[in-house]
């Protein structure tokens, strides 16, 4: 007698009388399940598109901002934001050197020096721009400048030959400003001795690296011309340090602060400040979608309390039977389990299948801000992510989460007296 | 390029304008100032100590100009050496050796400081007498360190003036511009120049040290010293020309 009544009392024989139970109302449940389904979509969908996000912020800032390790002058960080050239990073130092220096220390790449000024351009169109002084014949061996297509971004000429008078532009300044090849650029910079440098270089290129900033800003000129006219001589603003394996920046850092010596900040690109403030965001993005999984899940807490509410002749005649507490509990939450598997499987599939979409035909940002995020450092296209990682936790974010949810009502169950139901 | 000679350094003489104690008229107060800015022509050497920041740069120039409209300035301290400026009526131009090229100062460019020094290219091109271009008023006197000092309020006729009002203190015994305060439409004090030394030459009180600041700078000062100065002695059109400013 015990046994068949713990054969009948098992959560086998409970999860199949509450698998027949879902579908006695095929309306709720499938009000259900979409509900779940779009809290669980939108989880994972938000997701994937923040990665991406993440993923687009850390490729900008290591390609354009800080490099893996950045070397720079403490004067200079203090003024970050004028770009002052007049504080040159190991100034008793020769440069040649002291990059060989660096690029000896394990698994690193290549140490690149590179100098921004602000420049006054004589054109009334656009007024102001950033010279951006590179090797680029060194800068195109370690990165791809165009994030969205993985090229160089050069959409017309060719990037300025090292010591030539020459430049380049984005897309979006030679459009602003009317400009192509073969036309001079002339402008006015301040040099390291606070000097007035006029110049009229050559537009020999026109790029689009899909990043906003430099599309829109920037002017690309050979490293060797621009210490000229900065009277920099030598010398170099910041020291761009690329590694083999970007993970393991934080242990060169300490390295490269030990060769440069002190006067200097070394930063890492994880020390970015938008890439500690996307990092940190994680918990708060976490928060928003429970808060989401919830809502959604206020449906089935709905549905469970209806269904306790209308069997409840059923759950005396269940109690009057023998079934004991716990079972008539199981019953019900195992309904709830069921809609919220249902529902997270159905936003798993939707939700992963437009991230795998997002992740092979990208997002153009600028359509949608109108290039209004330009001092974000992120790209212009977002590549959403597709991991299976998100999908999983998608999925059992929402069944644990709706799950829970329902544990409440259920126990609602439990304390139904079989007489008193029965009289109902 | 009158302001590098004037504005910059030439508060002028008043002698005679406001040696009395009743109170002068703003008018002709003002006309005197105008009228000491005229001379045939001016050289000399100078010097402009920009301290910005805590750091102290030195450009070492010379000047020559003729009348309210034409200016040559040639730079010879190293980082600049080369570095000449032809202003030409109400035209600015710029010979770089950078570049090799001459090229014209214009539209928002001219808003910018000249040379890294606390003066834009604005201020050194304008040419007109204060009197036509602004409206006097006596605001009072007061005294400024120990020298006793007419203020000037003086406000824009035209909208697009750089400076819709000036403030002048001119000294009561020497007429001396002592100060003067630049302010913008908000009024918001934009510089503050200050004379710091005035000699008399040929008969002529002429500032030959002062200092300018720039409010929108952060602990910034330029301080102009002139040395050797000449006043109107003849000088050949062809320093002002733009072959001279290629050469």
């Amino acid at each position: 007698m015990n046994t068949e009544r713990r054969n009948r009392g098992s959560l086998r024989a409970l999860a199949t009388v509450a698998y027949r139970n879902i579908w006695r109302n095929g309306r709720r449940t499938a009000l259900c399940v979409v509900a779940v389904a779009v809290a669980v979509f939108f989880n994972i969908f938000m997701q994937a598109w923040i990665v991406g996000m993440v993923a687009s912020i850390e490729e900008v800032v290591r390609t354009y901002e800080t490099g893996h390790v950045n070397v720079s002058t403490e004067e200079f960080e203090t003024d970050k934001e004028y770009y002052p050239v007049q504080y040159p990073v190991a100034e008793d130092r020769i440069l040649s050197e002291l990059l060989l220096e660096l690029e000896s220390l394990p698994g690193v790449m290549a140490a690149l020096p590179r100098i921004t000024a602000y420049a006054s351009l004589f054109d009334s169109t656009i007024k102001h721009a950033l010279l951006w002084g590179v090797d680029m014949e060194k800068e195109l061996k370690i990165n791809l400048f165009n994030l969205a297509d993985r090229t160089d971004g050069l959409v017309a000429g060719r990037f300025p030959v090292a010591g030539s008078n020459e430049a380049a532009v984005g897309t979006e300044f030679a459009r602003k400003a009317g400009i192509k090849i073969g036309d001079p650029l002339p402008l006015k910079t301040v040099s390291a001795q606070f000097s007035d440098k006029y110049w009229n270089p050559t537009v020999v290129g026109i790029f689009e690296f899909d990043y906003r900033k430099f599309d829109e800003d920037v002017i690309i000129v050979p490293i060797d011309r621009l210490q000229r006219i900065l009277v920099l001589e030598e010398k170099t603003q910041q020291i761009f340090v690329y590694v083999e394996n970007a993970g393991k920046s934080r242990e060169l850092k300490a390295l490269v602060a030990q060769v440069v010596g002190n006067g200097h900040v070394v930063r890492e690109w994880g020390d970015n400040y938008w890439v500690a403030y996307m990092r940190q965001g994680n918990i708060f993005y976490v928060l928003i979608f429970a808060v989401f999984q919830v809502v959604a899940s206020f449906l089935i807490i709905n549905t469970v309390l209806m269904v306790i509410h209308e069997r409840i002749k059923e759950i005396g005649m269940m109690g009057a039977l023998g079934m004991t507490r716990t079972e008539i509990v199981t019953v019900f939450f195992l309904e709830a389990v069921f809609l919220s598997i249902f529902g997270a499987a159905v936003g798993t599939v939707v939700g992963g299948a437009a991230s795998l979409i997002g992740s092979i035909f990208p997002i153009n940002l600028d359509t949608i801000t109108g290039g209004g995020m330009k001092e974000f450092p992120m790209a212009g296209t977002i590549f959403i992510a597709f991991s299976p990682a998100i999908l999983l936790q998608g999925f059992l974010f929402g069944v644990v989460v709706s799950a829970v949810c329902t544990l409440i009502p259920s126990l609602k169950s439990a304390f139904i007296q079989p007489v008193e139901a029965l009289r109902r | 390029m009158k302001r590098i000679l004037v504005i910059f350094a030439c508060a002028a003489a008043l002698s005679g304008v406001a040696t009395g104690q009743s109170a002068p008229n703003a008018a002709d107060l003002l006309a005197r100032v105008d009228a000491n800015e005229v001379y045939n022509t001016i050289t000399y050497k100078g010097k402009m100590i920009i301290e910005y920041q805590g750091r102290r740069y030195v450009k070492e120039m010379q000047a020559w100009a003729k009348g309210n409209n034409d200016s040559f300035v040639e730079f010879f301290n190293p980082e600049d050496r080369g570095t000449k400026y032809l202003k030409k009526g109400s035209r600015l131009y710029v010979y770089s050796p950078d570049s090799e090229q001459v090229m014209l100062i214009s539209g928002h460019l001219l808003k910018e400081s000249m040379m890294g020094s606390d003066l834009s290219y604005e201020d050194t091109i304008e040419n007109e007498r204060l009197s036509a271009r602004y409206t006097p008023v006596l605001a009072g006197t007061e005294v400024l360190g120990d020298l006793k000092a007419w203020v000037l309020d003086l406000t824009a006729r035209n909208r697009t003036e750089s400076y819709p009002r000036r403030k002048l203190w001119i000294d009561a015994v020497t007429g001396d511009v002592l100060r003067y305060e630049l302010y913008a439409l908000s009024g918001a004090k934009l510089k503050e120049y200050n004379l710091v030394r005035a000699e008399t030459i040929d008969g002529r009180r002429f500032p030959v040290e002062s200092e300018m600041r720039d409010l929108l700078r952060k602990d910034s000062r330029t301080v102009f010293v002139m040395d050797q100065v000449v006043l109107d002695v003849p000088i050949a059109d062809s320093v002002f020309s733009m072959r001279n400013l290629e050469r």
